[in-house]
């Protein structure tokens, strides 16, 4: 029987429950008027750890469910995950790739870089943009403490999925624990 | 060393291909796929609102009798009231029905109601939307007004087969024509001022210089019912700042919106009988 690789999927599988908790948190802070956007850790493992291909194919469907759920043109996630995946990638042999705290920082500035540019996009539509941007930044505030907190479990998260399957993260070959 | 740059400029190719071709997808494929994509998230959500109401179910199993009685008694005084309410609503409607028919009038378009429960509720700083446990296994249209017991919640604008979403009142997309109680000249009304630990408000244009309102003495914002969505008389919130707007016309201020909106858990979808008639 012929294997199949399977990374980008389980990559996505670890990314759609990311969205599920984001949104059940979302949902309980709305009483408070507080949102965190999370999306900067969705790329952080495919763009450091993964293949281009494997990773790109990942980041794409994860950019599309990410954009079903909210009022965005539908792509704009696979635009601006895109970029920063293929950024990080061409860019990621000259850096400590396998270390946790430099995936945090990489989503951290990720994030920081998706927010801002989702910002720049959607706040025109507010009738007082400079009073939107008091409550962005408390959003943002509080998404990259959160970023930060859980970016090393999901490192982990994705690792384990990988490790489970048995397939080593850049070359897909089989490798036995 | 020109192939060591291609390598690097590779990702940038690819990904520049792939945004290239998806620009050129058909809308019709793009809005199949983002329903595909909604509707597989779709579960989890209402999953995760129904695991609330077994939660809610087994926290109210644990009260006590003493407090099932008192609830019972509250809910006694509250059924008088809506009896009282029930047989103003008769009269009224058989008064209109008469004044109808005095003048001719066509009857006025109608609504049923569908109550729904709440599966998420999502309040960024960029949009504000709910998404209900019902769609279109119940009927319910895009545009669809939705309502609860503090007036006007917002508007339906994605429907999928079981669930919908609803764009808030309190969200900078949300525009409608608005009146203030007891005047019938239209204001135009935009949700969007959310800041964060704080009550949504939204803000109001072309408000007629001889209406007045502050914090002391808020006046209430209704539906006008200009443009068929909403039935008029419905509130939105109270005005709560006037101030004269740069062209000295009209005035211009804000609107203190009800702060259950932010933690709602049940709706009502008013969804129109006949939907030609709007």
């Amino acid at each position: 029987m012929k294997n199949r690789d399977i990374r980008w999927l389980l990559v996505l599988v670890a990314n759609g429950l990311f969205i599920w908790l984001n949104a059940l948190a979302n949902h309980h802070l709305a009483p408070f008027a507080v949102h965190l956007y999370l999306g900067g850790a969705l790329v952080t493992y495919s763009a450091l750890r993964l293949d281009f291909r494997h990773g790109l194919i990942a980041v794409a469907l994860t950019g599309l469910a990410f954009d079903a759920l909210e009022p965005v043109p539908f792509g704009t996630h696979i635009v601006l995950l895109g970029i920063i995946h293929a950024t990080l990638h061409s860019g990621r042999r000259q850096f400590p790739r396998d270390e946790p705290i430099f995936a945090t920082v990489v989503a951290l500035i990720a994030n920081l870089f998706l927010f801002l540019a989702l910002s720049f996009l959607l706040v025109g539509a507010n009738p007082r943009p400079g009073e939107a941007w008091l409550r962005l930044f408390v959003d943002l505030l509080a998404s990259q403490i959160v970023v930060a907190v859980v970016m090393p479990w999901f490192m982990a998260l994705n690792g384990r999925l990988l490790a489970r399957a048995n397939l080593h993260p850049e070359t897909g070959r089989r490798v036995e624990l | 060393m020109s192939t060591q740059r291609f390598d690097q400029a590779r990702p940038f190719a690819t990904l520049a291909i792939v945004v290239l071709a998806w620009v050129f997808v058909p809308y019709v494929i793009k809005a199949f796929t983002r329903a595909t994509f909604f509707e597989f998230q779709a579960p989890f959500a209402a999953a995760q609102s129904y695991v609330q109401d077994l939660q809610e179910y087994w926290g109210q199993r644990s009260r006590s009798k003493e407090e099932l009685l008192e609830a019972g008694r509250s809910l006694a005084h509250l059924n008088s009231a809506y009896e009282f309410s029930l047989q103003e609503k008769e009269h009224l409607r058989v008064e209109l029905l008469r004044l109808e028919n005095l003048l001719k009038l066509p009857p006025l378009p109608t609504h049923r109601f569908e109550p729904a429960r709440v599966a998420r509720r999502d309040f960024s700083g960029w949009w504000q939307r709910l998404v209900i446990r019902k769609g279109r296994n119940y009927g319910i249209t895009v545009g669809a007004p939705v309502v609860f017991v503090g007036g006007v919640v917002g508007r339906v604008v994605e429907v999928y087969a079981y669930t919908a979403v609803v764009d808030l009142v309190s969200s900078p997309t949300f525009r409608v024509a608005a009146a203030a109680e007891g005047d019938s000249r239209p204001i135009s009304y935009q949700g969007g001022i959310n800041d964060s630990f704080k009550a949504p408000r939204g803000t109001i244009e072309f408000v007629p210089a001889d209406i007045f309102a502050n914090q002391g003495q808020p006046r209430r914002l209704v539906t006008s019912g200009l443009g068929g969505v909403f039935p008029p008389g419905l509130t939105l919130g109270d005005i709560v700042q006037l101030e004269p707007s740069t062209d000295g016309l009209f005035k211009s201020g804000e609107v203190r919106l009800d702060p259950r909106l932010s933690a709602l858990t049940e709706v009502t979808v008013l969804v129109p009988i006949n939907p030609e008639a709007f």
